[in-house]
């Protein structure tokens, strides 16, 4: 009996529970939402909440596994170890492929359940969540039968390796990989009401009305999954960089990219009527490459390109991935008599036009950043040389693309709908122009010379100079009509337009990023020094003295730093420690930079070799990087201009969309 | 984000130890007798260089982000090549000849590798091309009057005269 009841059997059988739910779910749904039938649809909601709890269980027992050092479970043997700190036990669960996968697939039935629960009763929900039970068998099914995290050792270790360095050296394992997760799961949401529309054959704009809560709360945290791993890197990769253009990096940046666009192009449907089908190529092409993003990277064909489909996972996601583009690709075609079109255009030179062209180059970017990340697997199958494509390459392609974008960011949210009156255009672009130039000209003046940043700090006051105008435009004619003083006034229309004003924070952070990777990359001074110790080295206008090293052990970690107390013109500034921690018997050491942040430039230290007792000197990697901070600000400036746009005006209750107001809109 | 990146031991026997170090400690030092500002500007160009080659160990870092052993002696190299005066090109060359183009992290510009750069300039080219025919038939359709069938502005007419 003792062997029936081990922490395995408990936590496989409450995943098969899951997955027989999510069956009856998908099932039951199917036939509620074709025959109409009430009493079924209301029971496959209830089991979508049944399912959801079930995978909870299961991820309760795999925390309670891995905290109490369980090691007959395969998945804690081979990730866990028992003297890691209590949090990195608990973070270990997405430490690895199969934890990863249960993760996404308990978020995933989390948001399945939330949506059974809160979403309004229209004709697309049960279709929409009979799509979100199929998304979930495939992962519950991909967790269960491929990636099983509870396989049962019979003779379990006395103790595992634990997590891989770099994961266990930082605390923000505990946060990115959950927040890319979320957003992936967010943007399965508008995806299932696409699909469910287009079932329905209801391909208005019903399913974005529906879910543009979700929709921008997934973009939100696919930005914020984004520029945290930006800072994660910077904070353990040990080279003062943050975004390398590796494959894990590009297919994260995919979906962020087409989802971008789409959160642009759905407001004009919304507002004209117009891109059906490209709103629904648009959802559906970002759900699917959060798929094949999954696949790239899990098989390991991008980083080693000799495995092709290495393990069982690559292959089925791979499967999925197609599964996915035919069904949907196939729904569109099949329903293309609704989806297409009476589009009409009074202007080019419009809000919908702008948004049309930033749409394209989007695409032609998310195209490019594919195709370079794919390119060395093609070249090598059709004439087996080996190629490298690198940042070179696409800082080359991304840069001018996204300066357009920028230009366009700045133009559009000032152009009206359907055509724009020529006189205001050119005195805003004037104004604009010349905000540019003199940001240029003041730049230029401080010491930057180069093209890309002189232009990118150029659009930068570009855009600050338009979400100027777009404030005044949108305060000075309210003034008039009260009495009332600039800033309340002011304050009711950042409350009461929340989505145009919370556009407006997140692009400029968006503004913000742009400007930090601008100095980041264009000015960066990277070196690596011997520093004998108390003897000054001279830096950028610091003087770095290395005081000491220091070797420290302890339970599962060993620690090597350097001591070393920054100047700056004779005054001391802080003390840095630039350390490299190794954990337990693992090869891999994790280097721990210890970084100055400051607002115009950071001082980063990192440990470059050895510190041995009776050693007399350390070397470090020495890096300035100006504006780098600037990036992780942007990032959380666009997140809370997110979280503007998201919230409930004051003082209005939220309106509940009706089955019939939603089958009414859904007929426009 | 975090890819698995090379792991090197740092508790490295004291051989091992010194057959890396030697070279970073000998030229460090050589840096650090003349003026310190010239030995960053030196380093900062050898993080360049290095910046576009791949460090040929790892899964996907340049040598100038790897701390892999290899990547430690090719920055090493790079200070020798450019202490012996020679150009950008030709530091890249001499890499590319002893790996390979792989080694490059911007693929040569010919031959097949072209069509990484050839493709998505058509892609895109395409892309706004087909925008802007779609945008000239959509101006069309929006600027032709709507066809109203008779009977219908009959009723409204009527509809009209009876209200007034």
């Amino acid at each position: 009996m003792n062997d029936l009841l081990t922490l395995s059997t408990l936590g496989g059988g409450a995943l098969y529970i899951a997955l027989a739910l999510a069956v009856y779910a998908f099932l039951s749904g199917l036939i509620g939402a074709a025959r109409r039938d009430a009493r079924l649809q209301t029971s496959a909601r209830l089991a979508a909440v049944a399912a959801f709890l079930a995978v909870t269980v299961g991820i309760v027992v795999m925390e309670v596994a891995l905290l109490t050092d369980d090691f007959s479970v395969e998945y804690v043997a081979q990730q866990s170890r028992i003297d890691s700190p209590t949090w990195v036990k608990v973070v270990t669960l997405w430490a690895a492929l199969e934890g990863s996968i249960l993760l996404w697939g308990w978020l995933l039935a989390g948001y399945t359940a939330l949506l059974a629960i809160t979403a309004p009763n229209t004709v697309l929900r049960p279709w929409a969540l009979v799509v979100m039970q199929g998304v979930l068998i495939f992962f519950l099914g991909t967790t269960i039968f491929a990636a099983n995290p509870f396989t049962h050792l019979p003779n379990p270790p006395l103790d595992g390796p634990g997590p891989n360095a770099l994961l266990q050296n930082h605390w923000m394992m505990a946060v990115h990989p959950v927040l890319m997760y979320l957003g992936f799961v967010g943007l399965t949401v508008p995806f299932a009401y696409a699909m469910a529309a287009l079932i329905t054959r209801l391909p208005g704009q019903a399913w974005m009305t529906q879910t543009r809560r979700w929709t921008l709360t997934g973009w939100g945290f696919l930005t914020a999954a984004i520029i945290a791993g930006g800072w994660w890197s910077y904070e353990v990769l040990g080279w003062g960089g943050y975004w390398a253009w590796d494959p894990v990096e590009n297919v994260s940046f995919l979906p962020w990219l087409t989802a971008t666009a789409f959160i642009h192009s759905v407001q004009v449907q919304e507002r004209r009527r117009m891109l059906k089908g490209w709103n629904l190529l648009l959802v559906t092409l970002t759900f699917a490459l959060t798929i094949l993003g999954t696949f790239l990277t899990r098989s390991g064909i991008v980083s080693s390109v000799h495995a092709f489909g290495d393990g069982p996972v690559g292959p089925i996601f791979l499967a999925f991935f197609i599964l996915v583009l035919l069904f949907s690709f196939g729904l569109i075609a099949l329903r293309w008599d609704q989806v297409r079109d009476r589009a009409e255009l009074d202007d080019p030179v419009s809000r919908e036009g702008s948004i049309l062209l930033a749409n394209i180059l989007f695409l032609a970017l998310a195209f490019a950043v594919l195709l370079g990340t794919i390119f060395p697997l093609i070249v090598e199958a059709i004439t087996g040389d080996k190629v490298t494509v690198g940042a070179p390459f696409f800082d080359q392609v991304s840069v001018p693309v996204f300066l357009i974008i920028f230009l366009l960011m700045g133009i559009g949210p000032l152009l009206p709908w359907r055509k724009a009156q020529e006189q205001t255009l050119l005195r805003n672009l004037a104004w604009m122009a010349g905000t540019g130039l003199l940001f240029a000209l003041v730049a230029f003046l401080f010491g930057v010379n180069r093209v890309y940043p002189l232009l990118t700090i150029a659009v930068a006051g570009w855009n600050i100079a338009s979400l100027a105008l777009l404030i005044h435009g949108a305060i000075a004619p309210r003034l008039k009509l009260t009495n009332r003083s600039a800033v309340q006034v002011f304050r009711q229309y950042a409350f009461e337009s929340r989505r145009r004003f919370g556009s407006m924070i997140v692009h400029f952070g968006i503004i913000v990023i742009a400007l930090g990777v601008t100095g980041a990359s264009g000015y960066r001074i990277d070196a690596q020094m011997r520093f004998d110790y108390n003897v000054p080295v001279h830096f950028q206008g610091y003087d770095l003295i290395a005081r000491d090293g220091y070797r420290e052990e302890v339970p599962g970690r060993v620690t090597i730093g350097a001591i070393v107390d920054v100047e700056r013109n004779g005054t001391y500034v802080t003390t840095l420690r630039p350390r490299i921690n190794s954990f337990g018997q693992s090869q891999m050491d994790a280097p721990t930079p210890d970084v100055l942040y400051r607002p115009m430039h950071d001082l980063y230290l990192s440990l470059a070799g050895d510190v041995l007792p009776g050693q007399e000197f350390v070397v470090l990697r020495v890096v300035q990087s100006p504006l780098v901070s600037w990036i992780w600000i942007g990032g959380l400036i666009a997140v809370i201009g997110t979280v503007w746009a998201l919230l409930p005006r004051p003082g209005r209750q939220r309106q509940r969309v009706t089955a019939a107001k939603g089958v009414a809109r859904a007929h426009d | 984000m975090i890819h698995a990146a090379s792991g090197t031991s740092r508790r490295l026997g004291q051989l091992r130890l010194a057959l890396v170090l030697l070279p970073v400690l000998l030229i460090t030092l050589a840096g650090s007798l003349s003026v310190a500002q010239e030995a960053v500007e030196l380093e900062a160009r050898v993080f360049e260089l290095a910046g576009q080659l791949r460090c040929p160990v790892c899964t996907s870092e340049s040598v100038a982000e790897s701390s892999s052993p290899t990547s430690l002696e090719m920055r090493e190299m790079i200070q020798e090549q450019i202490a012996l005066g020679r150009s950008d090109a030709e530091v890249l060359a001499y890499f590319q000849d002893r790996y390979g183009d792989w080694i490059l992290l911007e693929p040569p510009k010919r031959g097949l590798h072209l069509l990484v750069w050839i493709l998505p300039a058509v892609v895109g080219a395409a892309a706004l091309v087909t925008l802007f025919i779609y945008i000239r038939r959509w101006t069309k359709a929006g600027s032709q009057p709507v066809e109203v069938d008779p009977e219908d502005r009959d009723r409204v007419r009527r509809a009209l005269g009876e209200s007034q």
